[in-house]
């Protein structure tokens, strides 16, 4: 027995833009030859042809958790559409061995006139299970979508969550071989959503092999161990969830080009002063910043720093040299050497520069960044530190249930 | 896990070598592994068909009804013009064959709009497809299992007695079933690729009754004209159950009958069941390649 893995070796996806056939008569010997099994593989892209996936390989093994990420009209859900079946490859053969669990559209199957209870029993037929299968699990999958009272009611009544809850508890149950999930981690509330979150993790911990499709790159990098990158259907770059979002990111983020030429402050460089060892949370970090003023130039004689975490794509402090006290020179280079305390979580940081408008904080040209990944450091919870002061100041005595009131009370 | 069961998708080229190849896949790899499936959605198209319905299981008997009452007043008026009698054994005849023809009515009719009305599934979720025309398929056997059971019970007050002949119902019925999935899965997928393939179905239901032999025997347009109607690949089936259900008659002996002008011609030979037998399970095989073939790109096509 193969072990289930999921394989994606060179495969090439051509899709058409626009209305598929034009007419009839270019149609009708196209389909006879498809038919007869003759039809001329094309290697080469044909009017209104574009590749949707180009030469994309991978391999998902048991323990591993593959992470696909890319902007819009990457390719992402088209390769899970390849591995799920749905589409055959151009070129290249895509498989999964063992049977695949799919969180794609995890409500598509659900008939709106039939009852909560009938749709578990079709949907779960749909992504595969046994009927069996689905009745020994139906109180489980029903106790997670928390629709007890409803389960016997018609699905066009239900609320949108409703719907959605019940379909993402129907796959989590299937207990698949390879899980394949495309970007349904965002399903009911808030609560609904970490449980759902945690569902998933504990399915990506379990030891199967998994490939995840998500926009939300914390996401990704917490549950996955690789990930790929893609853009316009081409791998970008493999590696660590980290990295890859970190590209990714830097892509997306610094798309403007490095202004600079045109005013006052020009921004050269900024690296970070190594000191051994990597930077830690809650530690500080020192960093050199090189550029020069030219006098004959408009724009404010200041730069800024702006310090973004990369796994959301949330700044999270920014501030210039003046806001700083620190006055450059009037014309000429300068050095300014940065110590920044990261009281935040651990994760990838990027220390990025720019020459802002002081009123608006508006970016009028930015300049080059440095990305440091954050290991464990002090231990805490959330988002930032706010470093705490706690001392005790009461204590109950050994026994004594009244104790501590005692000792609180100020009339005591 | 019990299972585990390998799907794999390979390169289109080395997919189209065989047609037994295919053949096994479609039988083993699809129909057989998701026959949970097939009778889930089956499940379902029934349960959808009763749901928020007035008539509820009436529409099962209603729709033959309806037919035998049209065919009974042709009759009477053309017995009226020909200055003959109607036979309460045509009547049977009729309601014997108003079952199957409502049945192949229902079947295509659901069944040609089963892919297209699938959308989100066709397009998001793997499943072989052929268990949507097939289910629609036998989700008409349930009305028609109710039809079969009324007309068991209404026959002997039209004069017929229950006989042997019965014993070739099963196999009819079987060919009737293999024709209309053949004619499902071809229709259903080439509604897909052309959305005007379901008004031509529409128009080809509507006018098929005067073509097939419901209301009327071939043997009344004479020699030649009854082969003409013959040909029809339903018709030797209908007229098969007709023969063997209200006349007791061994199908497997020919038929004669004398025309007005004293000429002796065939009406029946076993002949004709063969040449249905053969489009029931040539086409069966033709049209589940043709859909397994096409299928993968209908998400494309959709």
């Amino acid at each position: 027995m193969t072990s289930p893995s999921i394989e994606f070796d060179g495969v090439w996806k051509k899709f058409q833009r626009g209305e598929l056939h034009d007419s009839l008569r270019d149609l009708i010997p196209a389909m006879a030859r498809r038919m007869i099994g003759r039809a001329p593989r094309k290697e080469e892209l044909s009017r209104g042809e574009f590749w949707a996936v180009r030469d994309v390989s991978f391999s998902v093994k048991p323990g591993e958790a593959l992470g696909i990420i890319g902007p819009n009209g990457a390719g992402k859900s088209t390769i899970l559409k390849l591995l799920t079946q749905i589409l055959t490859p151009t070129r290249g053969r895509c498989m999964i061995h063992g049977r695949a669990g799919a969180l794609i559209e995890v409500s598509a199957g659900f008939h709106p006139d039939l009852t909560g209870r009938e749709n578990v029993f079709l949907q779960g037929a749909i992504m595969g299970m046994r009927s069996r299968e689905i009745a020994r699990r139906f109180d489980e999958i029903v106790d997670f979508a928390e629709i007890e009272q409803f389960i016997d009611t018609p699905v066009k009544r239900y609320s949108s969550g409703m719907n959605a809850r019940l379909g993402f508890a129907i796959a989590a149950h299937i207990d698949p071989d390879v899980l394949v999930i495309d970007e349904v981690l965002a399903v009911g509330d808030l609560r609904f959503q970490t449980k759902a979150f945690d569902r998933i993790k504990e399915m990506c911990t379990s030891g199967i092999p998994v490939a995840i499709v998500s926009h939300q790159l914390e996401r990704i990098a917490s549950l996955c161990t690789h990930a790929l990158l893609l853009d316009r259907g081409s791998v970008v770059r493999t590696g660590t969830p980290v990295e890859c979002i970190e590209t990714y990111l830097r892509n997306e983020w610094t798309s403007d080009p490095a202004g600079g030429g045109t005013l006052a402050t020009t921004i050269e460089s900024i690296e970070m002063v190594r000191s051994g060892g990597p930077a830690r949370s809650g530690e500080s970090a020192r960093f050199i910043l090189r550029g020069s003023v030219d006098s004959s130039r408009e724009g404010p004689r200041s730069c800024a720093i702006r310090v973004r975490e990369m796994n959301t794509g949330k700044s999270l402090f920014a501030i210039s040299t003046r806001e700083c006290g620190v006055e450059l020179p009037e014309n000429g280079r300068f050095d300014v050497e940065i110590e920044l305390q990261f009281n935040v979580p651990p994760g990838v940081i990027a220390v990025e520069t720019a020459v802002w408008d002081r009123a608006t904080h508006r970016d009028l040209a930015r300049g080059p960044s440095v990305t440091l990944q954050l290991v464990e450091g002090i231990k805490f919870a959330g988002s930032v530190h706010m470093q705490p002061r706690m001392r005790l100041v009461a204590q109950a005595r050994a026994s004594g249930k009244g104790a501590l009131a005692d000792a609180l009370d100020p009339r005591g | 896990m019990t299972d585990l069961a390998i799907h794999t998708t390979q390169l289109p080229e080395e997919r189209r070598r065989s047609l037994t190849g295919d053949l096994r896949t479609i039988a083993v790899n699809e129909i057989w592994r998701y026959r949970e499936l097939l009778y889930q959605l089956t499940l379902r198209d029934i349960r959808i068909r009763y749901k928020q319905a007035v008539m509820g299981f009436g529409w099962a008997v209603f729709m033959p009804g309806l037919i035998v009452l049209a065919g009974t007043l042709v009759r009477f008026a053309m017995a009226y013009m020909g200055g003959s009698k109607v036979e309460l054994s045509e009547i049977a005849g009729m309601a014997v064959k108003a079952i199957p023809w409502s049945f192949f009515v229902g079947a295509i009719g659901f069944a040609t709009a089963s892919l297209t009305g699938n959308l989100q599934l066709v397009s998001k979720i793997y499943f072989p497809r052929e268990v949507l025309p097939l289910s629609a398929t036998l989700a008409q056997c349930f009305d028609t299992t109710i039809g079969s059971i009324t007309l068991a019970i209404v026959l002997p007050f039209l004069g017929v007695h229950l006989g042997f002949g019965l014993l070739w119902v099963p196999l009819l019925a079987l060919l009737i079933l293999m024709f209309t999935a053949a004619t499902a899965l071809f229709i259903s997928c080439a509604n897909l690729f052309f959305r005007d393939v379901k008004y031509i179905v529409q128009v080809l239901l509507t006018f098929g009754i005067f073509f097939t032999p419901v209301f009327f025997e071939p043997r009344m347009f004479g020699h030649l004209g009854g082969r003409i109607m013959l040909l029809n690949p339903l018709a030797p089936l209908l007229e098969g159950l007709r023969l063997s259900i209200v006349h007791g008659h061994n199908l497997v002996t020919p038929l004669a009958t004398t025309a007005a002008n004293g000429t002796s011609f065939p009406t029946w030979s076993p002949w004709y069941l063969v040449y249905s037998a053969v489009w029931a399970v040539v086409g069966l095989i033709a049209s589940a390649l043709i859909f397994h073939r096409a299928e993968a790109v209908f998400a494309e096509y959709v």
